[in-house]
């Protein structure tokens, strides 16, 4: 694996691979600790290729047992401590995995467990670098575990190949001058748009600057961190740049560096992009997207002043120079022509194989090409102009995007239906000028229960907190007598919409 | 102050009329998120002609209604 083989002759110079905290991980230990984790996988494992689970946040230990996973020829799944122990236990009964290791402090049973303390003496112990247990391109490399509409989360896997090939699909956008840069590393390693500073940025020998939830969350802490990052490049969300540019001092005197801002995971307003063009002269910033089947990102587009403005938001923009994007017809799947609204489809390399033991619903959204490359139905309506830009127009399903999470609606829905004395429910997204600042559940009760809002409000999320990750969990719920219906028996959202 | 504060803070939360009390924690209670505040402190800086600047707010200034207030007041023109 080419990315690998980089690591190795990073090894070989002084840089610093990850900043966390007041800890500094160079290459050198990045490359020999991994090395360490391979041979110990090897060892007490053998050729059983079982994916390993990896449960915890930003800790340096993660990375070095991913690429220790990948030395050792095997998958890993990155599980965040914002999953609950009964949504990482769903996601065991899938995997099943030999090994998981936990440095979430939570509960968690698999055949080995190592938790902080025994990896760390794994990873002390001095090992050869054996070339030939590596993952090869077909070989999956990651799995993701996403939001599923029956409330079961499912895997998405990533080859060596598809890492391979967003690299290079990304390469002309993330570009810096000069050598090597200080790239942001704030996203959950369980997200996918964490694989940019991951792969992209250890790649071409870039320092991580790791941001964690709990400075996220402070916003002193936060502008603290940024000030003392250095940074070159910026990779997040447009809601963490929406946070930021609440304050005046989220500006280039803060930033004097950075070169670029790429935004991803969610609909970037033009609001967004006018200010930080504004705000950060001689910055370039972009608005990129991908979704996760498809490796991280596929199409992206250097914002310019002229683009914010007479449009509700900014366009996705061009498919990347490796693969090809379609605008296909929902119904039929037959290409539709330029300047009509279609559902976006991804032909290329970075496709992945699809979903991890779900055969029926891979074969529903993933495709083989008339080539023979693999090929990915979005379920995103999508237009492109003569121009070849793209723009985005919303889902064709119940799917939304929650600060880049992709959260399904009915998902929450039916592990709402899990808490006591819940009858029926339903969630909507709460849109703010396009963006879903947050879910509102409206829930009807089986009996009543004397709980005030704020006291139901308490004890149903803290229920729902027990079984869906901290993102999926709705800020407000609204308890409802009886709910309008369709003529065919459904709840009736839109009436609902307009209850509120 | 408080009272107009806890009227924002009922909406953004989804409170009952007079549930939310002066010293209700509103993290430690799940009521506030991140984006939450966000929503919160645009408001605030409507209704009140303040400036909240988040790189200088700690979470404890915005804890409480009580403490919202507190903070609210000290960065209004005397």
């Amino acid at each position: 694996m080419e990315f690998l083989e980089r690591l190795a002759r990073l090894a070989e110079t002084d840089r610093v691979a990850i900043r966390y905290r007041d800890v500094a991980l160079t290459f050198a230990q990045l490359d020999a600790q991994s090395d360490a984790f391979a041979a110990w996988l090897l060892e007490t494992f053998g050729e059983d290729r079982t994916p390993i689970l990896l449960w915890g946040h930003k800790d340096l230990a993660l990375p070095v047992c991913m690429f220790g996973a990948l030395k050792a020829g095997r998958a890993y799944v990155p599980v965040d401590t914002t999953f609950p122990a009964d949504r990482v236990a769903r996601i065991l009964e899938q995997v099943r995995p030999r090994l998981a290791v936990n440095l979430s402090g939570g509960a968690l049973e698999a055949p080995v467990v190592l938790d902080a303390a025994a990896l760390e003496a794994i990873l002390r112990r001095p090992a050869a670098k054996d070339r030939r247990s590596w993952v090869g391109p077909s070989d999956v490399a990651y799995m993701l575990f996403t939001s599923g509409s029956t409330g079961n989360p499912k895997g998405v896997q990533i080859t060596a190949g598809n890492i391979a090939a967003f690299c290079r699909g990304v390469e002309p956008w993330f570009r810096l001058e000069g050598d090597g840069g200080v790239f942001l590393n704030e996203i959950s390693y369980s997200f996918d748009v964490s694989v940019c500073p991951l792969y992209y940025g250890l790649g071409r020998g870039m320092t991580l600057w790791t941001v964690d939830k709990d400075t996220l969350g402070d916003t002193k802490a936060l502008f603290q961190s940024l000030e003392a990052s250095g940074l070159d490049i910026w990779v997040s969300t447009p809601s963490l740049g929406e946070i930021c540019l609440q304050s005046p001092r989220f500006r280039r005197e803060l930033l004097p560096r950075v070169q670029k801002f790429v935004f991803c995971g969610e609909v970037m307003t033009c609001r967004l992009g006018a200010e930080m063009l504004e705000r950060f002269p001689g910055a370039k910033v972009y608005n990129a997207y991908g979704p996760t089947e498809t490796t991280v990102l596929v199409t992206a587009v250097e914002i310019t002043p002229e683009m914010c403005s007479g449009r509700p938001a900014l366009p996705i923009g061009y498919g990347f120079s490796n693969l090809e994007c379609r605008i296909l017809d929902p119904e039929t799947h037959a290409p539709v022509p330029d300047g009509e609204s279609g559902e976006l489809a991804i032909v290329g390399d970075c496709v992945s194989p699809g979903y991890f033991r779900q055969p029926e619903q891979t074969a529903r959204v993933f495709f083989t090409a008339e080539d023979g490359r693999r090929g990915y139905r979005t379920g995103d309506l999508c237009r492109r102009g003569a121009d070849g830009l793209i723009d985005y127009f919303g889902r064709l399903d119940g799917q939304v995007k929650l600060n880049g999470f992709r959260v399904e609606l009915e998902d929450v829905e039916a592990n709402l239906l899990k808490v006591d004395n819940i009858a029926r429910a339903a969630v909507l997204p709460v849109t703010v000028d396009g963006t879903v600042q947050g879910l509102t559940a409206f829930i009807l009760l089986e009996k009543p229960d004397g709980m005030t809002s704020l006291q139901r409000a308490k004890a149903v999320k803290q229920a729902l907190g027990a079984l869906l990750p901290s993102y999926m969990v709705p800020r407000k719920i609204r308890c409802v007598d009886r709910f309008p219906l369709n003529p065919n028996g459904k709840i009736d959202k839109k009436a609902l919409a307009d209850l509120v | 102050m408080l009272e107009q504060i806890l009227e924002i803070l009922t909406e953004i939360c989804g409170a009952d009329p007079g549930e939310l009390q002066a010293d209700t924690a509103l993290f430690d209670e799940g009521l506030l998120d991140s984006f939450a505040l966000v929503q919160l402190i645009v408001a605030l800086e409507e209704r009140f002609s303040v400036t909240l600047d988040p790189a200088d707010l700690e979470r404890k200034d915005m804890a409480t209604p009580a403490a919202i207030a507190e903070t609210v007041r000290a960065r209004q023109p005397s």
